[in-house]
C-alpha cells in the first residue's frame, strides 16, 4: 500500500464495493476476485450484465479471466512493462485526460518522458502478450468514462510491488479515472481486518491513523494521552522480526492471532528464529504451527465471543458482536492485553470495547467520529469520518487527492528475484483458493469447507504433466533452492505450460518452505508470487 | 434461539451476517438482506462461518512449557510468567529485543491495545502484522 | 360454525398475547438493523412484527435447522459403543404471518420428511405447530407464486389464514386447531358478512395483477419434460455459478443435507446433520476423487431439473414455490428466473 500512499496520499480503496456495479470498464490485475473477494466479483458480474466490459490481467486463466472480454495472460512479474505499454498507447492515441492531469496532478512530464523512450515491441515481448491485445485493452480502458481498477496481492507480492502499484495509479490518473464516484483504484485487502490493523497503527512506523512515530508533534500527542515517553525510532517489520534466525535482533515475542510459521516466506527460517527466542508468547484460538513452538500459549476467544469493530476493504468500520461467552477458560485478546499490561505495571482500565474506541476516536483523526453507539445503529461508517456529525466517506479524493495533487511516479521493469533456469525449470505462483482462508486456522476446522477443498493441489498444465509422466491425482516432488514438498497434481489449462500454482493454506504441504525471502524495498512485501522450482514424479 | 448480527471474518469484503445462537452454541449463519455488502447472500465460507467456532480442538485453557511439553496451567501462572519474561527482556534491551505481532483477524480495539502495549508499556515500535501476506 | 370471521386489526396484538401464553410465538420481526426475519418473540411489546416486508428467511430453519446434532456416541471401552439420541424439546409453537409460498414449502417438506420414512427430528418439531397464514395483497418485487400456482392467496394447509382488508382481517380456518382457536377466543372474532367476502375476493383479484416478474414456469417445465433445454443454457449458467450454495440455503424447499461425525474427545463424539447444496462439487465427488458431474458445464443442472422436472414427474407439481428469495442474490446471476427466461426465450 506504500505505492498508493505516495501517489494519492492514502493507501486504501478509493471506492465503495457497490460502486463497482456502475463502472463501464473494469480492469482486474493480480486478483482472483471471484475466489478471494466474492462480493466484489458479484458486483463485477452485475456490471457485466448491465453492459460493462472486463479486462483481466493474470498469468492464469482463472474463472474470472474466462468471463473477461480481454484476458492478458502475462508472464508473472512483468506488470510494469505491460502497464507502461498501455500508458504509451493511451498517450499515442490521445486518450489521456489532459485537463485532469493539469488540474489535479504533478510530475506528469517525468512519466511522459519515460513513456516516450519506451519500445512497445520490446515491452510486449517481455510480457509475453501480443501487442494487439495490449492495444485493445488500453483503448477500452482509455475510452471509458467510468473505469475501476481492482488489484490485490498479485500486484504487491513482488520485489517491484511498489512500482506495480505506482504504475496502476499512473494509469488511472493519466486517464482521469479517479476522484469520481464509480471510478477509481481499489486495492482489495486480503484479510478481514487488515485495513483496521493498519489504521490502528499495528505497524512499526506509525501510530493509529498513520501518524508517523518519528514526527515530534504526533509523538508528543500520544505521549500526553498515554502518560509515557515514546521512542521516535521506527521499529522492525514483520519480516525483520520473523527472519532474524539464530542471531536475530529479538529475544522475546508476543504473537496475537497470527501464524507466521505457515504464512511467512522461507518457513525453515521462521522456525529457526522462533526456536531461538528466549521467550515466545502466543495467543490464539487453536494450537497453530506457531503456538506449538511457544513457551506460553493463551486461549483466545473467537470473533463470535467478543464485541468490537472490523474495518473492511472499503474502509467501512462495522460492529462485531458477542453471540456467546468465551468458550472454556478462553478470554478475549483485549482482556489478555489489559491483564498483561497491569502485570507489567501499566494499568489499562477500559470497561468495554466502546471505551477503547472513544480513546481511538480522540487520537486517530480518520476515526474521529467512530463511536460504538453510531456504528451500532447503522451499517457502519467509512473513514475518514472526522467527528460525530460526519457521515463517513464512500469514495476518496473527491475534489482533491489526500496529499493535495496526485503525483506521477514512473516505474521501470525490475525482473523477479528468481526466475526458472535449467535446474529449476518451473515458475511457481502461490495464492489462495475459494474454500479456504489464509493458514486455514479457521476454515480447515469447518467440515463442509474441508470436504470441498481439503488438500493442497498443484495446478499443472497437461502438456507439462505428459512430459513429466504425471497424471491428475498423482504425487509430485517439488523442490526449490530452499526446500522440498510433496503435493498432489491437478492437470488444468488454468496455468500456462512452464508455470505451476498452489496455495499456502495447508500445513501438510507448507509451500513457504520453497518461496524466496526477497521482498519489495519500500513496502517489505515478500515476493510470494514467483520462485523457481523443479518437479518430478514421486 | 437468537440471531445476532456480526461481521464475517473470512475476507476483506466484510459481509453482515447473522449468527444463530441456540443454548449457548452457534449453530448457523445467514446473510443480512439490507447490509450494503452482503445483500442477502454470502459466499460458501460465510455460510459455514459457524462451523469452526465450537470445534473440539479449540484451545480452552492456558498452556505453559514445562520439561519441554506444553502443560495446562492457571491463567495467573501463565500471565505472571509471561509478564515477567516480557518485562525482563524489554527492560534489559530498552525495548529493542521484544517484538509484537498483531492480527488482521482481531478487532480494531484489540489492535489498538496491542500497539499501545508495545509502545507505551514495552517501549518498542517493534509491532507489525501480516498486512502484506 | 360459520367459516369466515372478522378480526379487527386493533385486536391482533391482544389475541397474540393470549395465544402466546400456551405457545412459543414465531413471527416476522423487523429488527433494529432494518432486516426482517422470522424470529421467536419473547416480549410482544419490545418487538415490531413486520407484515410489510418479506422475511428474509423461510420456516425451513425451524423444522430443518442448518446444523443439528442427531446423537452423541461414546466408546468408554474399546469393544463397546454407546449411542444417545439428542432429543430437543419442542414446545407447542405458533407461526404467525406465514405467506402462501412459505406455507406451501412446509407442506412440501412434510412430504420429504414424513411421507415414507418419518424423520423423528423433523416430526418432533413439526407436531404441535399452528400455522397462521397471511394472504399476499401486495406481492414483493421478486415474487412469482402466480407462476408456481401456490399464491398469492392459498386456501388450504393453514390452521388459520388472514386476509388484510384495511382496518380488519378476514379470518378463515382449514384445520381443527384453527377452529379451536376461534371458539376458544370467540370474543375476538365476529362473523364475516357478504361485504367482507366480496372485499376479500376483490383483494385477490388486485393482488393477482400486481406481480412485477413475468415467469413462464409452465413452459420451462414442458421444455424440461421434452428434454428441449439447449446445452448452451446449462453451460452458460454453470459458468456463471460461483459455488456459494446460497440459492439452496435460502430456498424454502431445498432439503439436501449431509452427515458428519465430530469427535469431541478421544472416546466420544457427535453425529451432525447440516444443510448441503447439490451445486457443491463435494456433493457428487466419489471417494477416488472422480466427479461424475462436470461442474463447469453442468454444475447447476441438478438443481433446476429437481425442482421443475423430477418433482413434477413424481408429484405433479414443481417444488419451486415462487418466493423469489434466490432472485438477485446470486453472485453470478444464476437464479431460477434467469434459467426459466433463458429456456423459454430460446425460440423467440
Amino acid at each position: 500500500m506504500a505505492g498508493l500512499a505516495t501517489t494519492f496520499g492514502s493507501g486504501a480503496m478509493t471506492n465503495s464495493i457497490n460502486e463497482i456495479e456502475n463502472a463501464q470498464v473494469m480492469l482486474v490485475i493480480g486478483s482472483n476476485t471471484s475466489e478471494a473477494h466474492p462480493q466484489v466479483a458479484r458486483r463485477m458480474f452485475t456490471a457485466m450484465d448491465r453492459g460493462a466490459r472486463l479486462i483481466v490481467i493474470d498469468p492464469r486463466r482463472t474463472l474470472l479471466a474466462q468471463r473477461a472480454d480481454i484476458h492478458l495472460a502475462i508472464r508473472p512479474g512483468t506488470d510494469i512493462p505491460l502497464l507502461n505499454a498501455m500508458m504509451r498507447i493511451i498517450l499515442d492515441e490521445n486518450l489521456a485526460d489532459d485537463l485532469f492531469i493539469e488540474m489535479r496532478t504533478e510530475n506528469f512530464y517525468e512519466l511522459r518522458d519515460m513513456l516516450f523512450r519506451l519500445d512497445l515491441e520490446e515491452a510486449a515481448r517481455i510480457t509475453g502478450v501480443e501487442l494487439a491485445s495490449i492495444r485493445a485493452a488500453a483503448r477500452l480502458y482509455g475510452r471509458a468514462q467510468k473505469a475501476v481498477i481492482c488489484y490485490c496481492l498479485g500486484i504487491t507480492q513482488h520485489v517491484c510491488g511498489t512500482g506495480n502499484v505506482q504504475s496502476i495509479a499512473n494509469l488511472a490518473m493519466m486517464t482521469g479515472n479517479v476522484e469520481k464516484e464509480d471510478t477509481g483504484v481499489d486495492p482489495l485487502r486480503g484479510q478481514n481486518n487488515v485495513q483496521g490493523a493498519c489504521d490502528m497503527g499495528a505497524l512499526p512506523n506509525v501510530f493509529p491513523s498513520y501518524q508517523q512515530v518519528d514526527i515530534d508533534d504526533f509523538r508528543e500527542k500520544f505521549e500526553r494521552a498515554w502518560h509515557v515517553s515514546l521512542s521516535p525510532r521506527p521499529g522492525l517489520t514483520l519480516m525483520e522480526m520473523t527472519h532474524g534466525g539464530k542471531n536475530g535482533p529479538l529475544k522475546a515475542m508476543f504473537i496475537m492471532g497470527e501464524n507466521p510459521v505457515l504464512s511467512d516466506p522461507v518457513m525453515s527460517r521462521v522456525e529457526e528464529t522462533l526456536d531461538n527466542l528466549e521467550f515466545l508468547l502466543v495467543a490464539d484460538i487453536f494450537l497453530t504451527e506457531t503456538a506449538r513452538r511457544a513457551h506460553v500459549v493463551l486461549p483466545a476467544a473467537s470473533f463470535a465471543e467478543k464485541t468490537g469493530t472490523f474495518t473492511n476493504s472499503e474502509r467501512r468500520v462495522q460492529m462485531v458482536r458477542r453471540v456467546i461467552p468465551p468458550l472454556g477458560q478462553s478470554r478475549t485478546d483485549a482482556d489478555i492485553i489489559m491483564d498483561l499490561s497491569a502485570r507489567l505495571g501499566y494499568v489499562m482500565d477500559y470497561e468495554s470495547p466502546a471505551e477503547i474506541m472513544e480513546e481511538i476516536a480522540m487520537l486517530a483523526p480518520i476515526y474521529g467520529g467512530m463511536h460504538h453507539d453510531r456504528l451500532e445503529n447503522s451499517w457502519g461508517l467509512q473513514w475518514p469520518c472526522w467527528d460525530r456529525e460526519h457521515g463517513g466517506t464512500p469514495f476518496l479524493h473527491k475534489y482533491y487527492f489526500t496529499r493535495g495533487k496526485g503525483r506521477f511516479v514512473p516505474a521501470a521493469h525490475e525482473p523477479p528475484a528468481e526466475l526458472p533456469d535449467d535446474d529449476y525449470p518451473f515458475l511457481l505462483i502461490t495464492g489462495r483458493i475459494y474454500h479456504q482462508y489464509h493458514t486455514g486456522t479457521m476454515s480447515r476446522h469447518s467440515v463442509l469447507l474441508s470436504r470441498e477443498a481439503g488438500e493442497a493441489l498443484l495446478q499443472l498444465h497437461p502438456e507439462d504433466g505428459r512430459r513429466l509422466g504425471v497424471r491428475g491425482g498423482e504425487m509430485v516432488r517439488m523442490r526449490s533452492r530452499r526446500g522440498e514438498v510433496r503435493v498432489k497434481a491437478q492437470l488444468t489449462e488454468t496455468v500456462k505450460a512452464g508455470e505451476v500454482y498452489t496455495t499456502f493454506h495447508f500445513s501438510e504441504m507448507p509451500v513457504n518452505l520453497l518461496t524466496v525471502s526477497a521482498k519489495d524495498h519500500f513496502s517489505q512485501c515478500p515476493e510470494y508470487k514467483i520462485c523457481a522450482v523443479h518437479l518430478e514424479k514421486v | 434461539m437468537h440471531d445476532i448480527l456480526t461481521t464475517c471474518v473470512y475476507c476483506g469484503c466484510g459481509c453482515g451476517v447473522y449468527l444463530h445462537e441456540q443454548r449457548g452454541r452457534v449453530v448457523g449463519a445467514t446473510p443480512s438482506r439490507n447490509h450494503p455488502v452482503s445483500r442477502n447472500n454470502l459466499c460458501v465460507k460465510g455460510w459455514h462461518l459457524h462451523e469452526f467456532i465450537h470445534h473440539p480442538s479449540r484451545l480452552k485453557e492456558p498452556l505453559m512449557r514445562k520439561n519441554g511439553k506444553l502443560t495446562p496451567v492457571s491463567w495467573d501462572e501463565a500471565l505472571s510468567f509471561a509478564a515477567h519474561e516480557l518485562g525482563r527482556i524489554a527492560a534489559a534491551s530498552n525495548g529493542n529485543a521484544v517484538g509484537l505481532l498483531s492480527s488482521a483477524k482481531c478487532t480494531n480495539e484489540e489492535n489498538y491495545l496491542l500497539q499501545k502495549l508495545a509502545r507505551a508499556v514495552l517501549h518498542t515500535n517493534n509491532v507489525d502484522h501480516c498486512a502484506r501476506l | 360454525m360459520p367459516d369466515k370471521y372478522i378480526l379487527k386489526k386493533d385486536h391482533l396484538l391482544p389475541l397474540l398475547r393470549k395465544l402466546k401464553k400456551t405457545h412459543r410465538l414465531i413471527a416476522p420481526v423487523r429488527n433494529r438493523h432494518g432486516d426482517t426475519l422470522f424470529a421467536g418473540i419473547d416480549n410482544l411489546d419490545e418487538v415490531r412484527i413486520d407484515l410489510e416486508n418479506q422475511p428474509q428467511n423461510s420456516l425451513k430453519q425451524f423444522f430443518f435447522p442448518q446444523q443439528e446434532t442427531l446423537f452423541t456416541y461414546s466408546n468408554p471401552a474399546s469393544d463397546s459403543y454407546h449411542f444417545e439420541p439428542v432429543v430437543e424439546e419442542s414446545p407447542p409453537t405458533l407461526y404467525f404471518g406465514v405467506r402462501s409460498c412459505d406455507l406451501s414449502a412446509v407442506l412440501y417438506m412434510d412430504v420429504v420428511f414424513l411421507k415414507n420414512v418419518k424423520d423423528p427430528n423433523y416430526q418432533r418439531k413439526r407436531q404441535n405447530t399452528i400455522l397462521v397464514g397471511l394472504n399476499c395483497n401486495d406481492p414483493f418485487a421478486n415474487c412469482f407464486c402466480n407462476a408456481t400456482r401456490n399464491g398469492p392467496f392459498i386456501d388450504f394447509g393453514f390452521d388459520l389464514q388472514l386476509t388484510d382488508l384495511g382496518d380488519r382481517f378476514l379470518v378463515e380456518y382449514d384445520r381443527s386447531r384453527g377452529q379451536e382457536i376461534i371458539s376458544d377466543w370467540r370474543q375476538f372474532f365476529a362473523e364475516a358478512d357478504d361485504q367482507d367476502v366480496k372485499a376479500q375476493y376483490q383483494a385477490f383479484l388486485e393482488a393477482r395483477g400486481k406481480f412485477r416478474l413475468q415467469v413462464h414456469l409452465d413452459q420451462a417445465v414442458k421444455k424440461l419434460a421434452r428434454d428441449e433445454v439447449p446445452e448452451s443454457v446449462w453451460e452458460e449458467l454453470s459458468m456463471r455459478c460461483q459455488d456459494c450454495g446460497g440459492c439452496a440455503y435460502i430456498c424454502p424447499t431445498c432439503t439436501c443435507f449431509s452427515i458428519s461425525d465430530l469427535q469431541t474427545t478421544d472416546h466420544a463424539g457427535e453425529r451432525i446433520r447440516s444443510w448441503d447444496a447439490c451445486t457443491f462439487s463435494g456433493f457428487t465427488r466419489m471417494a477416488g476423487g472422480h466427479n461424475p458431474v462436470d461442474r463447469q458445464m453442468r454444475g447447476i443442472e441438478k438443481r433446476f431439473r429437481h425442482k421443475l422436472q423430477f418433482d413434477v414427474k413424481k408429484d405433479n407439481r414443481p417444488s419451486c414455490v415462487g418466493c423469489g428469495r434466490c432472485v438477485n442474490i446470486c453472485f453470478g446471476g444464476t437464479d431460477i428466473v434467469r434459467f426459466i427466461n433463458m429456456t423459454c426465450c430460446e425460440n423467440i
